[in-house]
């Protein structure tokens, strides 16, 4: 889904990582350097909240557990205050109790902490470019909850209500494993159009009230008060 | 063409013809009754051959004399009034052997004491039947043979009175008894014995009826009929008081109780068709407690005149109410019920009309009273309705209790359903949570430190590349422990979805094409699939895929997607990898290859996985490359089948 490129990468590209454990830091931090991006790093929340401080990141790569918070506060500061950063988790497993809980709040998908390099450098040259990369796992996840069960499954509570029969189906065709072109052959699109919906769907996912989101998060065991 | 008109025609008014069409038949077929009752009441009974018959009579009344011929109606209407005698003569042949001769008196009113030469033989007031004025009973005497002597003998009837109807002689007959006899037997069975039995009949039925409103309090039509039952057998079974004893004006009462009679089958008629009470519905019994005071104020001769003006009426009246609510039961319900009920009914108001033209002189005929024995058809047409709707109630148990019985057992199997469907989302709802625990906790202490071994791996010594691919490989089987656990409602192709991109990213730095085919509409919906089957496949095609990757030497590997039509018509899931490695070499059972002991493991492995799930798995190898070949079962077993 995320073809490989050997071209070169604008070097105006800054990408803020915040991680706190330092091997991860490292490997990451080198994967982007490597790729010619301009990495900024912090193992904090108050670090990463100092780097905000110089100025807006095009990219904003956060873990979740920080030593002095939570990942989830930095990204919805950092959605609210710069609409045009691009936020992606750093997950270990890519699992929707943490990912989707960053999704609602601004996030658009996640990078795995063990990803190949040059997978890493591939996922955020993307995400740049404007596409969101979304897991089958975490489509699935989504559209699961848009069926109507009397009782919602467990894990973070998420509001599917906006989404059209369009986006739907397009979650299904990526939680069935079918690639871009796949889904709109069969949905009669275009190819480039898939990667539009699919940021219109994180968009639709995010809870705009700072407020509910918390007490959401909170309910959910996310935040630990 | 009818019909149609019927459709166009406002409702109402369909109904309104429909009601008038039902209406003139019913008066129709009670007309008819009414005619053939009419016809068979004018019918005259056999009498004894007219040669035995005495028809002149000089009757003595008080103080005068005249010739009559029988029968003969009196004035007299009252012990107070003269009361008629009447002198005959008949011949009596003196023949060897003596043939002993009898006296037969087919009707008279209401008592006669028949004498022969002077002689008494018959006194009908010693027969308590006979003094029924209601009941035609007939009157036979054996004359003794002493008596008779060949040629003219003389005949003396003194015809007795008590009211209320007045003095009635029918022509006797005198002649040898076993002539006679078969004519009176015939009139005693009709008269006297077939009302006894009819008696008894109400009696039972009296017992029956009390017995089902005592137990069904809420049904009082049944209590009416009861009672009237109960007050038509008293009735049939006293005999008319001819002193005044202690007891006779209470006896006289209760033989004038056909208004009561009459007033409880009205009510009964009323309550069983199913009409409200009538808010002048005690009027009916009026006439009773009118003749009942009369009688305790005025004694056995009030009662008798107010019988023929009160009672007779009373009983008319109630007769045509009872035809009118029938009639209209008939109209509205159209059951057996009331139909048979209302020709009932048209019988009994026929023979009281054709008793009270006989009682009033309107008609010449002999006064026999046929409202007594035709009351019997009333009382068998009562009898089959009950039974009928017994019946009919017994159905309707029946099927209600039927309906009930599938009602039950549709509602069981629904519960058991949603009990089912219930225990699935909380077993699945349990899953869910449990998942969600290991996960977090997989995150926040396994996973992590998985992460910095490949991170410090990365940092070493090419020794240390094995450490990060095992701490990676270790990543990956975490990441499908904790998707195969999730709840994907028997979708394997969500599962496939997620394989799809582990497999890519694992492909990816090996520089192998991944070529993913999907017949639609892909793998069946499996609602038994449980998470160790789908880790067992999801497992099955690692190991398939990294056989691809690591022995074979493969450029592209395919994965093929697709359902299957078995013979039987099952729908069975296949999944296909093939790749364009150098194959190797199969022993022969299939089973293992020949070389490379860590391949032949792995393919071992892969047969007893799909062994565990029910699936098949065929290999095939060649120069061309290998294909892995999973075909699913067409339902995943409960439990692991032995590997």
């Amino acid at each position: 889904m995320t073809p490989l490129s050997d071209e070169p990468l604008s070097q105006a590209i800054s990408v803020l990582l915040v991680e706190d454990d330092a091997p991860t830091l490292w490997r990451l931090q080198d994967a982007l350097t490597r790729a010619g991006y301009q990495v900024r790093a912090a193992a904090t929340l108050a670090e990463a909240k100092a780097g905000l401080a110089h100025g807006a990141p095009k990219v904003l790569l956060t873990d979740l557990q920080l030593p002095d918070g939570h990942g989830i506060d930095l990204i919805r500061e950092t959605r609210q205050r710069f609409p045009d950063t691009e936020i992606m988790v750093i997950s270990i497993l890519g699992d929707e109790e943490s990912v989707i809980s960053a999704i609602t709040v601004g996030a658009t998908g996640y990078l795995l902490k063990d990803a190949f390099p040059t997978d890493i450098a591939a996922t955020v040259r993307d995400l740049v470019a404007g596409h969101s990369p979304i897991s089958a796992s975490i489509a699935r996840f989504i559209v699961r909850r848009t069926q109507n069960n009397p009782e919602p499954p467990p894990g973070p509570p998420l509001n599917t209500a906006k989404l059209t029969p369009r986006e739907i189906d397009i979650l299904w065709g990526i939680a069935k494993g079918f690639s871009y072109a796949e889904i709109a052959g069969h949905l009669g699109l275009s190819r480039q159009t898939v990667p539009g919906h699919i940021k219109s769907i994180y968009r639709k996912l995010e809870v705009h009230t700072r407020g509910e989101a918390v007490f959401e998060a909170v309910q959910q065991g996310l935040i630990r008060l | 063409m009818s019909e149609d008109a019927a459709i166009e025609a406002p409702p109402g008014e369909v109904r309104r013809r429909l009601q008038s069409s039902r209406l003139l038949q019913y008066v129709l077929l009670q007309v008819l009754i009414a005619a053939a009752c009419g016809f068979i009441l004018r019918q005259p009974l056999p009498a004894p051959p007219e040669k035995y018959a005495v028809t002149e009579f000089r009757l003595r009344q008080g103080d005068t004399e005249r010739s009559v011929t029988s029968p003969h109606f009196a004035s007299a209407r009252s012990p107070a009034d003269d009361q008629p005698t009447y002198s005959g003569r008949f011949t009596f042949p003196a023949e060897q052997p003596p043939r002993a001769w009898s006296i037969y008196l087919p009707r008279f009113t209401n008592a006669a004491e028949v004498a022969v030469n002077g002689v008494v033989v018959l006194d009908t007031r010693r027969d308590p039947v006979a003094n029924r004025p209601d009941r035609s009973t007939p009157q036979i005497a054996v004359i003794p043979s002493a008596l008779l002597h060949g040629g003219s003998n003389e005949l003396t009837i003194r015809v007795l009175v008590w009211g209320p109807i007045s003095a009635f002689l029918d022509t006797p007959y005198v002649g040898p008894d076993d002539v006679v006899r078969p004519y009176y037997d015939r009139r005693a069975l009709l008269f006297v014995t077939l009302p006894v039995v009819f008696s008894a009949w109400q009696a039972i039925l009296a017992v029956i009826l009390t017995i089902m409103w005592v137990m069904r309090r809420h049904e009082p039509a049944y209590g009416m009929l009861a009672a009237a039952m109960a007050v038509g057998v008293l009735q049939a079974f006293l005999s008319t008081p001819l002193d005044e004893h202690r007891y006779a004006t209470l006896n006289s009462i209760a033989i004038a109780s056909a208004p009561l009679e009459s007033g409880l089958v009205l009510a009964f008629g009323i309550l069983f068709f199913g009409r409200k009470w009538p808010r002048w519905g005690l009027i009916i019994f009026a006439p009773s407690v009118i003749l009942v005071v009369a009688g305790l104020i005025g004694g056995q001769a009030s009662v008798r005149s107010l019988y023929l003006f009160i009672g007779t009426p009373t009983v008319g009246l109630c007769l045509v109410m009872m035809a009118l609510i029938s009639g209209n039961a008939v109209l509205r319900r159209q059951d057996a019920a009331s139909i048979l009920l209302g020709c009932a009914v048209t019988i009994v108001l026929t023979s009281w009309v054709h008793d009270m033209l006989s009682v009033l002189q309107i008609v010449p005929d002999r006064r026999i009273f046929f409202s007594r024995l035709s009351y019997s058809a009333m009382l068998v047409a009562i009898g089959a309705a009950l039974t009928w709707r017994f019946a009919r109630a017994l159905n309707q148990v029946d099927s209600f209790a039927g309906r009930l019985v599938t009602q039950v057992r549709e509602a069981e199997d629904k519960l058991k359903a949603s009990f089912a469907r219930e225990e699935e989302r909380a077993r699945a709802a349990a899953l869910a949570r449990e998942r969600t625990r290991l996960m977090r906790d997989l995150h926040d202490g396994l996973g992590g430190q998985l992460v910095s071994i490949v991170a410090l791996s990365e940092r070493g010594n090419d020794a240390s590349a094995g450490i990060g691919d095992a701490a990676r490989a270790a990543l990956k089987d975490l990441r499908l422990v904790i998707d195969s656990m999730d709840d994907i409602g028997g979708d394997l192709m969500l599962a496939l979805g997620s394989w799809r991109e582990r497999a890519m990213a694992q492909l990816r730095p090996h520089d192998i094409e991944l070529d993913w085919l999907i017949t639609p509409p892909g793998l069946p919906v499996h609602p038994e699939l449980r998470p160790w089957h789908v880790i067992q496949i999801m497992r099955l095609l690692d190991e398939a895929l990294t056989n691809a990757v690591k022995h074979a030497g493969a450029r592209r590997i395919t994965v093929s997607i697709g359902t299957l039509g078995d013979v039987n018509g099952l729908e069975q899931g296949c999944i296909t990898i093939a790749d364009d490695g150098k194959g190797f070499a199969l022993a022969a059972d299939g089973d293992a290859p020949a070389e490379g002991t860590k391949a032949g493991r792995g393919l071992r492995n892969m047969q007893s996985r799909a062994v565990r799930c029910g699936a098949g798995l065929d290999l095939t190898s060649g120069a061309g490359g290998t294909q892995v070949r999973l075909t699913l079962p067409h339902r995943f077993p409960d439990s692991e089948a032995s590997g």
